[in-house]
């Protein structure tokens, strides 16, 4: 990476206005990848000091701030009571402490990381993610289409319920991408059934969602929904498993979280 | 371009480029102990405290640290010798290039957890990778620099 300025701004007012003063601009998020890509910019702004950094608790749920940290995630109490602590466990073995002090919520949903634990684990949840000009989207809507390049990710929001939730992940070697992640929540208002990693970023298992508002009470509903969860799913060859194995993974991942959410 | 930060208790103006990160420019201005490992933030060798908080100087933006503090492990001088001779009397201290970010992650995880078990010990530490000892030595002697600390 080639950067021929840095400036941190003090707001996300004044981020907007210095990411449209030049086309070749970037936002740094946490700021780890930075010397990693091949980019030459004119200007990096940073947002560490946006005041950004931020969980708290509000009336619609949850709030993380884009520069909130994994760390932060991992020991915020408010996220340890939220949803069996999904959101903390999906992050608690992603590098050491040390990385997850840098690695931020934004620099990840808005770069919509296909290996990312966290996005799994927000999709499962049905956040929603806030653009500083263009508003509330829903994460799903924002993994599957395109947003403006200008515009900013401000915060992601969390539903106030949280709900019954566990979280299942494959590594081969402990703090390693994973091979496979899946996250599942139970609410009052029905399933949601994640899997990322695939390698593909995170997608939603409907079918299986679907056949679990129905049919919760059925013997053997997580190994059923597990099985329709590996079938609907595409999955790919990578470097850390094939697709064939990814499936299989999957059906175990999935039957065991379901497992811990239906008892 | 300058950066104005403190480091180790002390203020300092350091010449970057803007593109670079904390570990090049700590090596070239006294703190050659920030070792580069992996370059990637995963294995250690390179942890400083950031304002208190454990951070792979590899991973950081080196203009990201204006205005804040910095701490290798010449700032932890005292901590650091007497870890160093548990980790010495245990047998963990080989080659010792992964110990100076190790020594680091080691005060800032007493310093923000109070009597860890020794799960906790392995996952605050996990992130500090170790080629030679192996890390059953490096336990024992990190629990007895904490017993020896209270």
């Amino acid at each position: 990476m080639s950067v021929t300025s840095y400036v941190k701004a003090a707001s996300l007012d004044e981020a907007a206005a210095l990411l449209a003063s030049s086309p070749r601009a970037a936002l740094v998020g946490g700021g780890a990848y930075l010397r990693l890509g091949a980019r030459q910019l004119d200007l990096a702004i940073d947002l560490f000091e946006a005041g950004l950094d931020y969980v708290r608790a509000t009336d619609a749920g949850p709030a993380l701030g884009a520069m909130a940290t994994y760390r932060r995630l991992e020991t915020d109490p408010l996220l340890r009571d939220y949803a069996d602590g999904l959101v903390a466990r999906s992050v608690a073995d992603i590098g050491g402490v040390q990385l997850r002090n840098v690695v931020t919520v934004g620099g990840t949903v808005y770069r919509r990381y296909a290996f990312s634990n966290l996005i799994t684990a927000l999709l499962a949840l049905d956040a929603v993610v806030v653009l500083h000009r263009g508003g509330p989207v829903p994460i799903g809507d924002f993994l599957a289409g395109s947003h403006d390049p200008q515009d900013i990710l401000a915060e992601v929001r969390l539903p106030a319920a949280g709900g019954r939730a566990a979280w299942r992940e494959l590594t081969n070697t402990r703090n390693d991408f994973a091979v496979l992640n899946v996250a599942a929540v139970r609410r009052a208002d029905g399933f949601r059934l994640a899997v990322g990693a695939r390698p593909g970023v995170a997608r939603l298992a409907e079918g299986a969602m679907a056949w679990l508002d129905a049919n919760a009470d059925a013997q053997d509903a997580a190994d059923h929904a597990a099985g329709l969860a590996a079938e609907e799913l595409e999955f790919g060859d990578g470097l850390r498993g094939s697709a064939a194995y990814r499936r299989r993974l999957c059906r175990t991942l999935v039957r065991r979280a379901l497992a811990e959410v239906l008892s | 371009m300058k950066i104005e930060f403190e480091l180790n208790g002390a203020p300092r103006v350091c010449e970057a480029d803007p593109g670079e990160m904390l570990l090049e420019v700590l090596r070239r201005n006294g703190a050659p102990s920030v070792k580069r490992g992996c370059d990637t933030g995963v294995c250690g060798t390179c942890t400083v405290l950031l304002d208190g908080k454990p951070v792979p100087a590899c991973a950081v933006p080196a203009p990201r640290v204006a205005g804040h503090a910095v701490t290798t492990v010449e700032g932890l001088a005292e901590e650091a010798l007497r870890l160093g001779a548990t980790l010495t009397a245990e047998g963990a201290d080989q080659c010792g290039f992964c110990s100076p970010g190790l020594v680091v992650a080691v005060v800032a995880m007493s310093r923000e957890l109070e009597d860890p078990t020794d799960e906790e010990i392995n996952h605050y530490l996990s992130g500090n990778l170790c080629r030679c000892t192996g890390y059953v030595g490096q336990l024992r002697a990190i629990r007895r620099y904490l017993e020896e600390a209270r």
